[in-house]
Order: C-alpha cells, then sequence, then structure tokens
C-alpha cells in the first residue's frame, strides 16, 4: 500500500471533505483564469477604444528641423520589431469644389492601395484611388457634399486645378489613423507631384502591432535613423491613449494579483480545514511511527493531487466563466472584438498554478499536522485555542514595511507607477496578517450588535470565532481581499473619473467647440489673418456669449513630445488651467507675465520641476524657458504646454486659430448649430458640440470603469464562493461540538442561529479590516499614479462604495451560512458525536 | 521519589524519576503535577500492569514510556537510550521500530483493511511493499484473524478490532508493547479473550509488555502489577510512597 493509495482510500471514505478542496481549489484557478482572460479581453477592448478615438498605435519619423525629405528608407523601418507598416505621408492644404459646395481640407497623399491590402484602411464603398486622377474621400465628407464613387470633383492645388474621380469611401475609424481628421485622400506620388513637393513627404508614420512597445519601436527607430530625423510618439494623438491604458493595465493588473492572493486564502483555508478534521488521523500515524516530516509530506502530496484535479476543474470552470465576463466587457466598450483567445500558456500556466497555491497554501496545515498534539490527536478532542503565532506578526511586520518602501521608492520616482500592485497587495496582506492582533476586540465589538436574546449563541459564535486565530484569519483572509479590491478600485476608479471629468469641465467649458480639420499636420501652414477670419465670424453670430481661440501647435520639451497651446484667460472667475501647489490668481499673474506652464505629465517625464529652465521648440524656434507653473492636464496625456497667446505671439509667433471654444447666451446653444456649421465648412473645420465631446469622454469612462467594475464583481463572485465554502467546510469540521450542542438539548434552530451568528462575525471582521485595506490600497495606487499622471489624485473617501461593499459581503456571508446551517440541524446526533 | 523494584532479567525498559506537570488550562491557573517522579524498570519477556483509579497518572506515565508525551523531568530509557534525549523524528523511528501501542479504542485508521492498518508501521519505516504484506499476515495469523485480513475496520467486532490493534504492536517485533486499557471498550468475553491472548504472546514470543489498568482482574494476568496514587507509585499498603 502507497502513500497514494492511503490518501484514494481516504478520499474514498470522505468524498465530501476532498470535494470541497477541490472545489476550493477549482474556484481559485477559474477565477485566475478567467481574470486573466478577462483582463486580456479587456485589454484588447481598451486598445481597440482608443483607436477608434485616436486611431492604431504608431509612431512618427519627422524631420528633427521641420520640413520635408526623401522617404526612401522606409522599407528599412518595416523590420524594426512591432511595426507592422510604415507609410509615408504628405499633408497639403487643400480646396475641393463639388457643384456648388467648396471645402477647405486637408489632402494627405498615402498608398492607399498597399493600406487596403494590408487592412490598414476599410472603405466602404469603391476601391482605393491609384495614379493621379483619382483620389478617396471620408464617409463624413462625401456625406456633407454630396458625393459618391464615380462622382467628379475639382481639386485645387498648387500646380493648378485637376478634376479627380472619387475612386472610393473611406471609413473615417480606419482613415484617422494616417489623416489625423483629414478627409481627401490621393496618391502619395499624384499629391507630391500636385503640390510640388518632388517627391519628398513630410512624415512616415509607423503602424504598430496591438502587443508592440511604443519605447521600444521608437529607440529601435532612432537607431536606424540619419542624424536628421527623429522617431517620436505622436503628440496629442497616442499618448491620452497610453495613459489610458496603463491606467487600466494598473487596475487589472492589480485585480489578477489580488485573485491570485484570494486563491491563495481559499486554498489554504480549505487545506488547514481539511487537516485540522483529521489530526487524530495523523496522531495516530505519528504514534505508530511516522515522523512528523513524513506526515507534513502526505498533507504536501495531498495539497498536489487535489491541487491539479482543482486546477483542471478550475481551467474548465475559467474558461467558461470568461466568456459571459468578456461580452459584458465587450458591450461596455462598445466593442465588438473583444474575443476570447485561450492562450495555452495560460491553461500550462494554470495547470501548474494549482498544484503550486495549493502546496503553498498547505504550507501551513501540514505544519500544524506534523506537530498535532499525540494525545489530543487520539483522543479526538477539539485542536485547543490557539494565541497569535509570533511568525504571523513577523509577517505582518515585514509586509508593512515593504509596503511602506515601495511606496516611498514609487513617490520618490525610484520605482514605475507598476510598483502599486505589489504595494497594494503587501498592503492588504498586511492588513490580513495583522488581523490576529486585533480580531478579539473586533469581534467583541460587533458581538454587541447581536440581540441579547441570543445571548447563548452570541458566546459561543464568540469561542468559536477567537479560538482559532489562525484559522479565522484565513476566512476572513478571502472577505478582506474581495473588499479591499472593492473598495480600494472603487475609489480609484470613481476618483480617477473624477478627476478627468473635473479636469474636462474646467479646460473646456464651451457649448461648441470648433476645430482645423487635420490642424496638426500642417500647422505652420496656418495664416493669422484666416484665424482673425474665423474669430469675427463667430463673434458676429447672435446668440455667441463667449469664444475663445486656442493655438496648439506641435513642438517639444527637452526633446520629449508636446502640445504647445496658447489660449487668453477669463478676466475674472475661474482659470481653464488647475495649477499644482499654486492658486488661480498666481497662475493668471504669472502666465500674464510671460511665463510658461506644463503639463504634470510632461514634468515628470522630462524630470522637470517648477522653477527649471526647459528648452522649448516649435514652430523652427529653440528657446529656453523657466517653468512658472505645472498645471494638471490630460491634454495630450498632461503632456502639453501652456502660455497665453501674447507670449506664444511675442515668443514662437503663433497667431493661428486651430480651435475656438464658444460659449452660448442662455437657451441659446441649439441655435448656434446652423450658423457655426456654415464656418466650419468654410474654413474647412469640425464643428462639436458639448454634447458630443461630453459622449465621447462618457464613452471612455463608462467603457473603462464599466470592464474594471465587472473584473472586480468576478472578484466578489470568487470571494462569495471562498466564503461559502469555507463556511460550509466550518460546519462540517464542527460536527462533533454541534453534536455536543444538540445532544445537551440545542434546538436546531438555535444550532442554525449560531452558524448564521459565527458567519456574520467573521464577515463583519472581513468588512471591517476589508475597508481599512482598501482605502490604504486605494491610497497606495493614487499615490504611485502620481508617477503615471505627474500629480496626486484627489482621494475622497467614498460611502456608497464602502457600504454598498459591506453589504455585499454581509449579505453574501449570511446567505453562504444558511445551507450549512440548514446542514448543521440535519446532523445525525450519533454520527456527529462520534465523527472521526 | 517513588520506586519499585523490577525483575532479575536486564532491563529493556526504564523509568528513571519520571515526573509530568501540565500547564494550567483555565480557572485558578494552578498547574496539576499528574506525575511527581516514578522510577520502575521492565525486564526482557515481563509483562507489568500498571494500575490505579481514573486520574491517577497511569496512563501518562505510559505515554512517557511510548514517547508520545515528554516528561517534564526524569528520563525513560529504552534499551538504554534516552526518550527525552531523541528529537521528534529520531522519537518517531524508535516509536516505530522499537515500539508497540495498543489503545483502548483500537485507533484503526478506517480507509485501510486489517492487513494495510498492521502494515503502517513497516509501510512508514519504508520497507518492500511485499515484506510489509508478508510479516503483517504473520501477525494478524499470530492474532487468529486470517480470515479477516482484508476486511475493514468497521466490518469487524470490537474484540477483532482490538486482536488487529495488538497484531500491528507486534509487527515490527518491538521491544516493548505498551497497551492502555486494552481491554476498556470490550465486554468481558472479549475482554479475557484478549487477555489470554496477550499473555500467549508473552509466554510464547518473550514479549514484553507494559499494560494500563484499572481492573484488578486483569493486573492479576501480569508478572508484576505497579500502583499508582495520585502519580505516584503506591506502597504495599496502597499508600503513596514518596521520598
Amino acid at each position: 500500500m502507497t502513500e497514494l493509495a492511503l490518501l484514494l482510500r481516504q478520499w474514498q471514505r470522505r468524498p465530501g471533505r476532498a470535494l470541497a478542496t477541490v472545489a476550493s481549489i477549482a474556484v481559485a484557478i477559474g477565477a485566475i483564469v478567467a481574470t486573466w482572460i478577462a483582463s486580456d479581453a479587456s485589454r484588447v477592448g481598451y486598445r481597440a477604444l482608443a483607436e477608434s478615438i485616436e486611431g492604431t498605435p504608431a509612431i512618427d519619423i519627422v524631420a528633427r528641423a521641420g520640413g520635408r525629405w526623401e522617404p526612401s528608407l522606409a522599407p528599412r523601418l518595416v523590420g524594426i520589431p512591432g511595426v507592422r507598416a510604415a507609410v509615408p505621408l504628405v499633408f497639403r492644404p487643400s480646396l475641393l469644389r463639388a457643384g456648388e459646395a467648396r471645402v477647405r481640407d486637408v489632402a494627405v497623399g498615402l498608398d492607399a492601395a498597399g493600406l487596403a491590402e494590408a487592412g490598414l484602411l476599410r472603405l466602404t464603398a469603391g476601391r482605393p484611388c491609384e495614379g493621379s486622377d483619382e483620389l478617396i474621400l471620408s464617409q463624413r465628407l462625401a456625406d456633407s457634399i454630396g458625393r459618391g464613387v464615380g462622382d467628379e470633383v475639382i481639386f485645387f492645388a498648387k500646380r493648378g486645378v485637376r478634376r479627380l474621380t472619387i475612386a472610393g469611401i473611406a471609413d473615417p475609424q480606419s482613415l484617422v489613423s494616417f489623416t489625423d481628421g483629414a478627409g481627401i485622400v490621393l496618391d502619395l506620388a499624384a499629391l507630391t507631384d500636385l503640390a510640388g513637393t518632388g517627391g519628398l513627404v513630410d512624415r512616415i508614420r509607423l503602424v504598430l502591432h496591438d502587443d508592440a512597445s511604443r519605447a521600444a519601436v521608437v529607440a529601435a527607430a532612432n537607431g536606424r535613423l540619419p542624424a536628421a530625423l527623429v522617431a517620436q510618439v505622436p503628440p496629442g494623438r497616442a499618448s491620452m491613449a497610453d495613459e489610458m491604458l496603463a491606467a487600466a493595465n494598473l487596475g487589472l493588473d492589480f485585480v489578477t494579483a489580488l485573485t491570485v492572493a484570494m486563491a491563495w486564502f481559499i486554498v489554504g483555508n480549505a487545506m488547514l480545514m481539511n487537516v485540522t478534521e483529521r489530526r487524530r488521523s495523523f496522531a495516530l500515524k505519528r504514534v505508530v511511527g511516522a515522523s512528523g516530516r513524513q506526515v507534513a509530506r502526505s498533507v504536501m502530496t495531498e495539497a498536489g493531487l487535489l491541487g491539479l484535479v482543482g486546477a483542471i476543474v478550475g481551467i474548465l470552470g475559467g474558461l467558461v466563466a470568461a466568456n459571459p465576463i468578456a461580452r459584458n466587457i465587450a458591450a461596455f466598450l462598445r466593442s465588438p472584438d473583444v474575443s476570447i483567445t485561450v492562450n495555452p500558456w495560460l491553461v500550462l500556466a494554470a495547470l501548474v498554478l494549482g498544484p503550486l497555491v495549493a502546496i503553498a497554501a498547505a504550507w501551513w496545515p501540514a505544519r500544524q499536522a506534523a506537530r498535532v498534539d499525540l494525545l489530543e490527536g487520539l483522543a479526538n478532542v477539539p485542536p485547543p485555542p490557539g494565541g497569535v503565532p509570533r511568525t504571523l506578526m513577523l509577517v505582518a511586520a515585514g509586509l508593512w514595511c515593504l509596503a511602506f518602501a515601495i511606496l516611498a521608492a514609487a513617490g520618490a520616482g525610484w520605482l514605475p507607477a507598476r510598483a502599486a500592485v505589489p504595494a497594494g497587495i503587501a498592503t492588504l496582506l498586511a492588513f490580513i496578517a495583522t488581523t490576529p492582533a486585533v480580531l478579539g476586540p473586533l469581534a467583541r465589538l460587533l458581538g454587541r450588535f447581536i440581540p441579547r436574546r441570543f445571548g447563548i449563541e452570541r458566546g459561543i459564535a464568540l469561542e468559536q470565532v477567537l479560538r482559532q486565530p489562525v484559522r479565522t484569519v484565513l476566512t476572513t483572509g478571502v472577505l478582506v481581499a474581495a473588499i479591499g479590491n472593492g473598495v480600494g478600485l472603487g475609489h480609484v476608479i470613481r476618483d480617477s473619473v473624477d478627476d478627468i471629468l473635473g479636469w474636462y469641465s474646467r479646460a473646456l467649458a464651451a457649448d461648441w467647440i470648433l476645430m482645423q480639420a487635420g490642424s496638426l499636420a500642417v500647422q505652420g501652414d496656418a495664416s493669422p489673418s484666416a484665424g482673425q477670419g474665423i474669430m469675427d465670424a463667430v463673434r458676429a453670430i447672435d446668440g455667441v456669449a463667449a469664444a475663445e481661440p486656442l493655438s496648439i501647435v506641435i513642438g517639444s520639451v527637452d526633446g520629449h513630445a508636446c502640445l504647445l497651446v496658447a489660449r487668453d484667460l477669463p478676466p475674472t472667475g475661474r482659470l481653464p488651467l488647475d495649477a499644482v501647489g499654486m492658486s488661480d490668481e498666481a497662475l493668471r499673474r504669472v502666465l500674464e507675465e510671460g511665463g510658461v506652464a506644463i503639463g504634470t505629465a510632461l514634468a515628470r517625464q522630462a524630470d522637470r520641476r517648477l522653477g527649471d529652465e526647459i528648452t522649448l521648440a516649435a514652430f523652427g524656434r529653440t528657446l529656453r524657458l523657466p517653468i512658472r507653473a505645472v498645471v494638471r492636464d490630460y491634454m495630450a496625456g498632461g503632456s502639453s504646454v501652456f502660455l497665453t497667446r501674447t507670449t506664444a505671439r511675442r515668443l514662437l509667433g503663433i497667431d493661428s486659430v486651430d480651435a475656438v471654444l464658444i460659449t452660448a447666451r442662455p437657451d441659446a446653444a441649439a441655435a448656434l448649430e446652423r450658423p457655426l456649421d456654415a464656418i466650419a465648412r468654410d474654413h474647412s473645420m469640425l464643428l462639436q458640440s458639448h454634447r458630443e465631446m461630453r459622449a465621447m469622454m462618457d464613452r471612455i469612462t463608462t467603457g473603462l470603469v464599466g470592464a474594471l467594475w465587472s473584473i472586480l464583481g468576478l472578484g466578489f463572485v470568487v470571494g462569495s464562493l471562498g466564503v461559502a465554502n469555507t463556511v460550509a467546510m466550518n460546519v462540517l469540521e464542527k460536527r462533533r461540538t454541534i453534536g455536543l450542542l444538540r445532544a445537551v438539548g440545542m434546538t436546531g434552530r438555535q444550532v442554525s442561529r449560531l452558524v448564521l451568528i459565527e458567519s456574520l462575525l467573521i464577515g463583519g471582521i472581513g468588512s471591517l479590516i476589508g475597508v481599512g485595506a482598501g482605502i490604504a490600497t486605494a491610497l497606495f495606487i493614487q499615490l504611485s499614479s502620481q508617477a503615471l499622471l505627474g500629480h496626486p489624485l484627489a482621494m475622497s473617501i467614498r460611502p456608497t462604495v464602502i457600504l454598498g461593499n459591506v453589504a455585499a459581503a454581509l449579505a453574501i456571508t449570511a446567505v453562504a451560512a444558511w445551507l450549512p446551517a440548514r446542514r448543521a440541524i440535519g446532523l445525525d446526533l450519533l454520527e456527529a458525536v462520534s465523527a472521526e | 521519589m517513588a520506586t519499585a523494584s523490577s525483575a532479575s532479567a536486564a532491563p529493556v525498559l526504564v523509568a528513571d524519576r519520571l515526573a509530568k506537570t501540565f500547564a494550567p488550562g483555565s480557572g485558578d491557573g494552578a498547574h496539576v503535577a499528574a506525575v511527581q517522579g516514578v522510577s520502575f524498570s521492565v525486564a526482557a519477556g515481563e509483562m507489568v500492569a500498571i494500575i490505579g483509579a481514573s486520574g491517577s497518572g497511569k496512563s501518562t506515565i505510559l505515554h512517557m514510556l511510548g514517547g508520545i508525551t515528554r516528561p517534564t523531568s526524569g528520563r525513560v530509557l529504552l534499551e538504554g537510550v534516552d526518550l527525552a534525549a531523541l528529537d521528534d523524528d529520531r522519537l518517531a523511528i524508535i516509536r516505530r521500530r522499537r515500539i508497540g501501542f495498543i489503545f483502548q479504542r483500537y485507533n484503526l485508521l478506517p480507509e485501510l483493511s486489517l492487513v494495510e492498518n498492521v502494515a503502517l508501521p513497516l509501510v512508514l519505516d519504508g520497507r518492500p511493499e511485499r515484506e510489509c504484506r508478508e510479516r503483517a499476515l504473520e501477525a494478524i495469523a499470530a492474532v487468529g484473524l486470517e480470515q479477516r485480513a482484508e476486511h475493514r475496520p468497521d466490518a469487524l467486532s470490537g474484540g477483532e478490532q482490538q486482536r488487529g490493534a495488538i497484531a500491528r504492536g507486534l509487527v515490527t517485533q518491538p521491544a516493548v508493547v505498551l497497551a492502555d486499557e486494552p481491554t476498556g471498550a470490550l465486554d468481558s468475553t472479549n475482554a479475557r479473550s484478549v487477555m489470554r491472548l496477550l499473555t500467549r504472546l508473552v509466554e510464547d514470543r518473550g514479549l514484553t509488555v507494559v499494560l494500563v489498568t484499572h481492573d484488578p482482574a486483569i493486573a492479576a494476568a501480569a508478572n508484576r502489577a505497579i500502583r499508582i496514587v495520585d502519580g505516584l507509585i503506591a506502597g504495599p499498603d496502597g499508600e503513596s510512597v514518596s521520598q
């Protein structure tokens, strides 16, 4: 008879115990698999969302000194890992006439046939343009001029006028990746010929694979480029997507890591109960000669085998569960492309992780089994009351130190923002490890809320909870992890959304916005007189209360790409900028004195602080300027430089009008649409209402928040299953005690109440500690987010998030206790009293 | 210190000033001195009964003799080896190879058949499977349960289970078999049968047995009896003997 055979016999004899342990492991592994897959699906969804707003991930190759250049190096760039395509681009302002309609827009020259073939350019009708007498229009532009495939338009260019045929209509979503909002596309050779650029291009856009690292591609490209060229992330275009993805990834990483931690607690608890129930068997083995090591090894072997079985069941369950979760996330992100991909490595990892988590979780129970008191074990008396193990307190102290060390290092900028994940997990575990020290006072405090008439049940339940602190810690640990997760990420999510929306309502407070189409790419061609014309036209409209012009120019600060935003400050009231550590009045003063303010993220990237000097390059000029203010900003992900229009004109000669923020008189907003639309058409601009922009913001935030809540919900479901299983095993383990209580006259109802009270006490303790852990976790993530955003998020305690989580936890615990309570009533007294 | 004389043959087991004090549980917090310095020796081939009333400390002495619990002070010498000086692993090996245990409640593992239960100490000792089985069947034959070898404990009567437990105690050919109230859970017929078996094994195989009982009739079957009163060996008049 081998050890394995003995294990099999034990499982056969008590299948419920083995199944409960397998179920715990399956829940844990299933949660990991489902969370992993759902997180992957979310990442794909987030990227799709970002791309739908800002185009596919890309890197631009441009001339350092500005101007056009010869694109023969394009094929060499395709060989860079992560690069999907290298697309030479030429941008030219142009005028299009179709019948009576005249449209000023930017024409973009590119290899339409090649892009369409590569699946990067989608046409809703027709085919890609070829040769010098065809063009493609964006669906939006074609609709606005009432033309379709096969129709002719007149194209005005530098070398004259040409009649062109519309060969195809492009999906604006796919076009935005290359045209930055412009709607006219010609063949690259045709446009360079028409524009007289002599085959030179403005830039080569490197389209990246989804999983490519922008930083790695920029570094690799710069290594292959001549000195006159530079690779950079297109400012104002991709950085917001990057920031959004980085923040979301941080949340997803945290949830995944937390699920693994939760899995450890669930399995650890199951194994500890499994072992506690078999003290007599272990004691007997020890008496007949098994060494402590042999007993511990048998427990570990059992854990490994149950872990393997649990992993197989968990993987299958996780794959099934991931499907609806991913669909839910897709619905939130409005992304039809979110699909489940089963990574074989994930399956393999889960197969290994199951036994590993089980063995790691069985370490403590195995130690307990090896050290079981032989006399007590043989007499089958319940384990003696356990004290607070000194090791656990040392572990708790170590975890607190670790968490604060990571936090301090992240705060000092020595660690990346991702350090928030281990710091948050360490904090959570520190809270859990500290639980035994506060268990008694907390349990007694909560006990006071139980009505006096249930005094007997309360007394026994309290004794049960306090008798084995480690067991209680493992049970509450599952809840603490679930609630800590919910409260922590709940706060982070809400605070982040409020921060973004707060910035938005402050920075872009307007009823309508007029924006130059493709303005970022051709800024140098914008003329001041055209800008003045736009402003005059807007201000002449009846119902316009205020119109604020903005100049937006691509530039760089100490080599870091940025958006240069020049805007006038309102004479009174709140400023559109929110300075860090500076009042509105002080900010107004420094900007009006000709100073510049930079975004928090840019300051972080360039490692510059208030008062430092920066090298600002824009519009072909390079200036050394001091930083007079640092402002919270999400435009271009915080990579922005702000100055007044007067300063911009004086220092850089910038006087363009790239966007106009229009505030309507009360009740006149809707009436402005028609006249503003006419101005937009005359000046090749895009008109967006506050509602449309708000809808876009809402879409982003709802998608992000919804997806994160979905995964958080999964964490709660896992926590519930873990708690349900734990409570069920708890009752199973206490069969003897319950049998004795029943034998001496406790009624079934009292027993059921006892189980319920004990479960609620555990739920209450888990909730209180979980709320503390959650708030601390939120604080950690938000402090670490400084590395990401450049500024700390303002944190506010949100009672709804806390109460929602606590209510859910208590409800889950009560429901989880109901079935075991019913079982406890139905126990056979004789069997219970003589339970092994 | 209480003492009891040993037989003339070389002692296999020596209890030297054994004492055991239990830490306070609850209540007044007083320590409980269960055994208060007991010395005696057991010779090879001898059957010694330790008798006493419930709570007198007799079972605690047996547990210290078997290395199940460590004495607070004093020594247990088994074949000259001081059990108190051994670490847990070495103590487990001694229990496995040189000590056989028989308990009042049989303590057979319910998931194993009788032969597997009996073979357990050999299996734990890493002996080849065939040897384990052969020796277990031999021990089962010695207690007359050949026909029940493949049965699980729940299919055996109380007397059969106790005989099975005796077979497990014999299987390693231990230096001493320690029996804690071996007939305590049996009816009188089975109790007599089990005692006859033990006596026969002592006589036929030269087995050394120390048994704990509160029943003078059972103690009468032993070569010698040591009476324990309040953790001390009692004198001939029944009073505790102390120095």
